[in-house]
């Protein structure tokens, strides 16, 4: 069985660096990006299955990645970090059919368990 | 005293001089009518008296006795006129005169009853006629002349006193009208000022008001004004602080959030994989926590230095030092950015009273905002110079960098605003008019996008005598 591929967007490098090295442990094949243009662009490329990404970044945000992902690719689940959370993200995240969402400072086995239910409902 | 009181004294002074004026013109001309009553009165007894001498000569040429009856008769007739005119020429020759006029008319009316009566013509009696009739006409002629000489008099003295009291009243109102009009133009002078500072923005009030006049209220009514608008400022600036310091909270809060999850994933990282990671990657993880907390640390620092703005420790400082100091600490800067740099200093500027760190701080911080602004092989600008009112020290940075959109320029001053991203804090700036603000002086920005940026800062020239007076 193939590696599942989990993509990790976040302008902060050690976010997606520690996301990498922990998530690999679980098994998964990560890539991370630290801004969505090229992250969207590889997703034209190849079929990713869980797309996490942070919500405040200069150029593309967190929300458009979600829209996009969500129009565009159907078959992958967006979960979603953020520094600023409030009740007006997380609606809009909701509305446009988010996975999870979860608040900086983020708990990995959280996002590990949330990974793990995004994967097994599909 | 008033100025409205001022001139309606003034004015009131005047009237009563021209009153004065027009009553003695009219007593003077009441006074001449009368001295020509008089003349003519002097006139008439002349013509009669010169009739009876007359009629003297028509006696002693042709011995024509009719003549001393018509002497008789007008001697009669003038006795009887001069009681007619008595008072009048009482007021004009005085009782005693008058006596005397009478008793010469007595002696000559003597005099031609003796010659009727003892028919007596010769030379003695003659000459003691001649000699009446010549007192009678002395008398008129002296009159006659003595009252021609008193209305020239009254006449004279009218127009004296008319030239005179045309210089009064002229003089006063130029010496009134000059000292109202000098009071008003200093007040004036002095309101100017005093408005001209509020719109600065300095509002001062004017100590000591020396008039209780109409400007002295206009002067209490500025200062007034004056202190509501630098109550209401204050209220305004508190506000604003309040404002900030939401904002600033807010921006710390989420400023901190990022380098705290890193913390958190590195921990998280660390306890998952701590068997697998050799010595170097453990302590590599802790660089980073380190690293982070650095991060943190600034953050902190600057909200601090945000928050809490030291006074500025103002020393005489040549400004061209600090200029270059900072232009050295930027130098390695500039050559990793392989940025070009051109110095241009005024070498004749005089010495400023400034806190050398707090600028140097601001000007290290613009060049390095100018360095960040810019991709390889850009250009920067430093300038020193006197501004063109040659009260200010300008100092300019301009940058050849991708410039700043101008609805974006509004807001570079704001605490927590940046057009860096992640990078930077959106505080150098802020803490930067914060420093220069506290200074006295500006910072102003120009910028074009695509072209670049033009950073000015203004540091006022003042000695310090000058600025402890002006507290």
């Amino acid at each position: 069985m193939d590696k599942h591929k989990i993509m990790v967007i976040d302008d902060e490098k050690i976010v997606c660096d520690m996301a990498k090295l922990s998530l690999e442990q679980e098994g998964y094949e990560v890539e991370t990006f630290l801004n969505a243009e090229p992250a969207l662009a590889k997703l034209k490329e190849e079929k990713f299955d869980v797309v996490v990404t942070d919500y405040k970044m200069k150029g593309i945000d967190g929300m458009d990645v979600l829209k996009t992902v969500r129009t565009s690719y159907p078959e992958t689940k967006v979960i979603m970090i953020t520094a600023f959370a409030n009740l007006e993200t997380a609606i809009e995240a909701l509305r446009a059919d988010v996975h999870d969402f979860f608040p900086k400072p983020v708990k990995i086995k959280e996002l590990k368990a949330s990974i793990e239910r995004a994967l097994g409902a599909k | 005293m008033k100025i409205e009181h001022r001139i309606t004294i003034s004015n009131i002074f005047n009237f009563i001089l021209i009153i004065i004026i027009i009553v003695t013109a009219f007593q003077n001309l009441n006074l001449v009518l009368t001295k020509l009553r008089f003349i003519e009165i002097a006139d008439d007894l002349n013509t009669s008296f010169l009739e009876m001498r007359l009629d003297e000569k028509n006696f002693f040429l042709y011995k024509d006795k009719t003549a001393l009856f018509d002497i008789q008769y007008k001697v009669d007739e003038t006795i009887h006129s001069i009681d007619t005119v008595k008072n009048d020429i009482v007021k004009a020759v005085g009782e005693n005169n008058l006596d005397q006029l009478n008793l010469d008319l007595q002696d000559y009316v003597k005099v031609i009853n003796e010659i009727q009566l003892h028919s007596n013509y010769d030379t003695e009696s003659a000459t003691k006629l001649r000699e009446a009739g010549r007192k009678l006409r002395e008398f008129s002629n002296t009159i006659r002349s003595l009252e021609r000489k008193r209305v020239n008099g009254i006449i004279l003295n009218s127009k004296r006193i008319l030239l005179h009291s045309s210089w009064i009243i002229l003089i006063s109102a130029l010496i009134v009208g000059h000292l109202i009009s000098r009071k008003i133009l200093n007040s004036m002078r002095a309101i100017e000022n005093l408005a001209l500072s509020i719109s600065e923005g300095n509002f001062k009030t004017i100590e000591h008001i020396k008039t209780k006049d109409e400007c002295g209220s206009v002067i209490k009514a500025l200062n007034f004004m004056s202190e509501e608008l630098k109550n209401r400022e204050e209220q305004l600036i508190q506000s604003k602080k309040l404002a900030s310091i939401g904002v600033i909270t807010a921006g710390v809060a989420h400023e901190l959030t990022n380098p705290v999850n890193n913390i958190s994933m590195l921990a998280q990282t660390y306890i998952e994989l701590y068997d697998k990671l050799s010595r170097e990657d453990r302590i590599e993880f802790m660089n980073k926590v380190e690293g982070e907390t650095d991060r943190m640390k600034e953050i902190v620092k600057n909200f601090l230095d945000f928050s809490k703005p030291k006074e500025p420790l103002l020393k005489e400082v040549d400004i061209n030092v600090v200029v270059k100091k900072a232009f050295k600490l930027m130098q390695n800067m500039l050559y990793i950015s392989n940025i070009e740099s051109k110095l241009d200093i005024d070498d004749t500027l005089p010495k400023i009273y400034i806190d050398e760190n707090q600028i140097l701080q601001v000007i290290v911080n613009l060049i390095t905002n100018a360095v960040q602004a810019m991709q390889k092989n850009g250009k920067i600008f430093i300038e020193s110079k006197l501004s063109k009112d040659k009260k200010y020290i300008e100092i300019s940075i301009a940058d050849t960098g991708k410039g700043i959109q101008p609805e974006l320029l509004p807001h570079i001053f704001d605490p927590f605003f940046s057009t860096k991203g992640e990078g930077g804090t959106g505080l150098g700036l802020s803490v930067s008019h914060g420093i220069i603000k506290s200074h006295k002086g500006n910072i102003t920005v120009d910028s074009k996008v695509g072209a670049g940026t033009i950073f000015t800062i203004a540091l006022p020239i003042y000695n310090k005598e000058k600025e402890e007076e002006n507290g």
